[in-house]
């Protein structure tokens, strides 16, 4: 795989998946529903598979997730940045552990059983375990320090939370698997250019946003 | 046993595990009787309207806005706790979520008359919703 077109397009993913955190997170939980879930098993996983079924590179995956962290941290609206950014951060790390696990070919999930128990599992784990990490950091972050009892005594809830994702990841993925059987192939010519544009407005987009409603 | 068979068979016990902790959170909601009209403090119930009656408001500044509520610090002092500044301060809402904080963090913060407690300049994770108890260690 050339280098360039791999930073390219940890770039492009991890912009587009920050971007749509941002953006779209930031309405869904100001109506009200619950943003994490819907935007882990309607985004993050179908980004994240995508993107290992087209560069086929362990590690990419946890570049996009600091990417995207580091953009949810320019979140122009009000809410917990900080336990976003973390939990994205950490939902690419936790992706790369579960696929090194799995398989590091994902030409071996073939059947429609197999691609939605990996969409039930990838995304039960990112999400569970994106939560518990932000649980765990954000009040160390904050000053406030981590007290075990604290996260203990709110484990069933985010247990419970995992639910939706996975529910959600069970369509998702194999819709993921499916759209790769078709052709994606983009000259370079097109994907440089592109690559960098997109990325560049996704950036120049929040942190604009970010700077308006902060003035 | 091959992968074919062990990998549907971690996402249902993964789903059985969401399913589990979802009916306990469930009926533990429906045996526990919460009154959102007080808050316990130190072991102790205040109406929360008499917090707001005895105690000094303070109005400040976050990336919300202005709001205003009581001020915490007094609070703790109105409630008679003996060393305010040696304390921690768990705030507990009413869906089991808690943070803690130590006195450095307490003084600057409020709660509001929808009993969230909010430290400005903080992560928005410490600010508690619909507190039900503060415990004092």
């Amino acid at each position: 795989m050339d280098k360039k077109k791999l930073l390219v397009g940890i770039l492009l993913f991890g912009s587009l998946w920050g971007f749509i955190e941002v953006i779209l997170g930031s309405l869904i939980a100001d109506a009200g529903y619950p943003a994490g879930g819907l935007m882990t098993g309607f985004f993050a996983i179908p980004i994240l598979i995508l993107s290992r079924m087209i560069f086929k590179q362990p590690g990419m995956q946890l570049g996009m997730g600091l990417i995207a962290g580091t953009l949810r941290i320019f979140n122009p609206f009000v809410g917990c940045h900080i336990c976003s950014a973390i939990a994205i951060m950490a939902e690419g790390a936790l992706f790369e552990i579960i696929f090194y696990t799995i398989s590091s070919d994902l030409r071996e999930i073939k059947n429609i059983t197999m691609q939605s128990s990996i969409g039930i599992i990838s995304a039960y784990i990112l999400f569970v375990g994106g939560y518990i990490i932000t649980q765990i950091l954000t009040p160390i972050f904050a000053g406030a320090g981590f007290y075990l009892e604290n996260l203990l005594v709110f484990m069933p809830k985010i247990l419970e939370a995992g639910i939706l994702p996975a529910l959600i990841a069970t369509v998702t993925v194999p819709v993921i698997f499916s759209v790769k059987k078709l052709d994606l192939s983009i000259k370079d010519k097109i994907y440089y250019p592109a690559g960098i544009g997109i990325s560049i407005f996704c950036w120049v987009t929040v942190i604009s946003s970010w700077i308006i409603f902060a003035s | 046993m091959g992968k074919d068979k062990l990998i549907p068979i971690i996402a249902m016990i993964l789903l059985l595990i969401g399913i589990s902790a979802s009916i306990y959170v469930h009926a533990i909601q429906n045996t526990t009787l919460i009154n959102s009209d007080t808050i316990k403090i130190n072991g102790k119930e205040y109406a929360i309207d008499q917090i707001f009656n005895q105690t000094e408001k303070k109005t400040i500044t976050t990336d919300e806005g202005e709001i205003t509520g009581v001020s915490l610090e007094d609070l703790m002092n109105n409630v008679g706790i003996k060393c305010t500044s040696c304390s921690k301060y768990t705030f507990k809402a009413k869906d089991g979520y808690q943070q803690t904080v130590d006195y450095n963090i307490l003084k600057t913060g409020i709660l509001t008359n929808e009993s969230r407690v909010i430290f400005p300049g903080t992560a928005h994770a410490l600010w508690v919703q619909d507190v039900i108890e503060i415990e004092v260690r």
